[in-house]
């Protein structure tokens, strides 16, 4: 389903990619004269280069590059963009190979220009940290560009054939489940100490900013709070951020499904999965489906999911006018 | 785990979270070292006052189920687990005895808190 809000979104962070890519390419045009031909294009484990190219070429390599996942992330966006935490993560991304090309661009010729022989060129420290973290900037600032989902109550009653829960007329009831990480906290821990132990044996101290970054990102996607309660559901990282909230007027389905965490997700944490499906998935195994208004879906992965969603299915019911 | 107020109940709201407890926890819903909601969010899900719930997890405390940590919240204790399947066997014999007696429900509630309240 394609929203005008996902068709805008995907242009302009497109847009902002292929800009910062020009850029970058302007400025490398102006070195033309000063730069060695062949350039050195790709460092190995040593500090000497083992890749060389003609600097029209690495240009065009690293375009190619940045437009054909430009449009992948534009895709994804165009066609899946259905909830907005999807089309933020596809303009972040979008935005952020945009920088990624730019910075690659300008720090590896940057150091060369002057020299004869691209044996000689040198990749200053934190040219690798700078590439792959300064692009974060923009990609931030792109995501909070993007607006929140706007409230879209349902305008149908709940599915007849969904589970509920007996509720009294006047009782009132919350459920409340703590979701941990599994196979996730692994994954992210080696993660973690594989990119440390790569910054000590390279010597690139700036590097270490990779692993720090991921440790907070790592500590936010440790635990989530999920609570299905009047308001509808509410799922926070128990650092408190990130979160969400699914109003139960918007709740069209609630149920039990099964995640598999790298086939349908690409991996753990707060993710887009196939179908622009939006999940924060910690395990694989049991975990609450909500389908909601604007054929938009969220999924948790949490223990007695049933419960879960049978509350919510006869909470949403309530909320319907 | 799932937690139900009833304002129209006879039992007060603090007793009825007391009860849900006991209960969550005789099931094995609850083990040692589980975290209970902070009383906050729960009082806000379940329109309580916060004081309620409060009350409720330090009748809790005082009966040994939860401990109360600064920082950490109401977590269960190794004390709380309970043995349910005999009373379960027993209850299901007593049921059979209250029904062949023409008991109510009631009566037999009535008669059951009496026995433990002596």
């Amino acid at each position: 389903m394609t929203s005008s809000s996902a068709r805008k979104v995907v242009l302009w962070s497109s847009l902002a990619a292929l800009v910062l890519l020009a850029v970058a390419a302007i400025v490398v045009w102006s070195w033309r004269d000063d730069l060695p031909d062949p350039i050195a294009s790709h460092w190995g484990a040593g500090s000497a280069p083992d890749g060389f190219s003609s600097p029209g070429v690495f240009v065009l390599a690293i375009a190619v590059m940045v437009v054909v996942l430009c449009a992948l992330f534009g895709a994804i966006g165009w066609h899946w963009g259905s909830s907005a935490a999807t089309r933020r993560m596809a303009a972040a991304s979008s935005v952020w190979i945009g920088g990624f090309g730019a910075c690659l661009l300008v720090f590896t010729l940057g150091p060369q220009r002057g020299l004869d022989d691209a044996t000689l060129a040198r990749l200053p420290g934190w040219a690798l940290a700078a590439t792959l973290l300064l692009p974060l900037v923009p990609a931030v600032v792109a995501a909070l560009l993007v607006p929140g989902d706007r409230h879209a109550p349902a305008t149908g009653p709940v599915a007849a054939d969904a589970a509920r829960i007996a509720l009294a007329g006047g009782e009132r009831a919350v459920w409340i489940r703590r979701a941990d990480g599994g196979t996730g906290l692994v994954v992210g821990a080696i993660a973690i100490a594989g990119l440390v132990l790569l910054a000590v044996a390279l010597r690139q101290w700036a590097l270490l900013a990779a692993p720090v970054l991921l440790a907070v990102v790592f500590a936010a996607m440790f635990g989530f709070t999920v609570r299905v309660d009047a308001t509808g559901l509410t799922v926070r990282s128990l650092v408190g951020w990130p979160g969400t909230h699914i109003p139960a007027d918007e709740v069209e389905r609630a149920s039990v499904t099964e995640v598999r965490p790298f086939r349908q997700f690409g991996g753990w944490g707060w993710r887009v999965g196939r179908g622009g499906r939006v999940g924060v998935v910690l395990r694989a195994g049991d975990a609450l489906l909500v389908e909601r208004t604007g054929g938009r879906s969220f999924v948790v992965t949490v223990d007695d999911a049933a419960t879960g969603a049978a509350l919510l299915n006869t909470l949403a019911d309530r909320a319907r006018p | 785990m799932l937690w139900r107020i009833d304002p129209a109940g006879d039992d007060a709201l603090y007793a009825q979270l007391v009860a849900q407890v006991h209960l969550a926890v005789a099931r094995g819903e609850l083990a040692a070292g589980d975290r209970l909601p902070a009383a906050r969010e729960l009082a806000g899900s379940l329109d309580l006052n916060v004081h309620t719930v409060l009350k409720a997890y330090q009748r809790l405390r005082d009966e040994g189920l939860i401990e109360l940590r600064r920082g950490r919240g109401a977590v269960v204790t190794a004390r709380a687990e309970a043995d349910l399947p005999p009373v379960e066997r027993a209850l299901a014999a007593l049921v059979r005895a209250a029904r062949a007696a023409n008991l109510s429900a009631e009566t037999t509630a009535v008669l059951v808190r009496e026995a433990m309240n002596r």
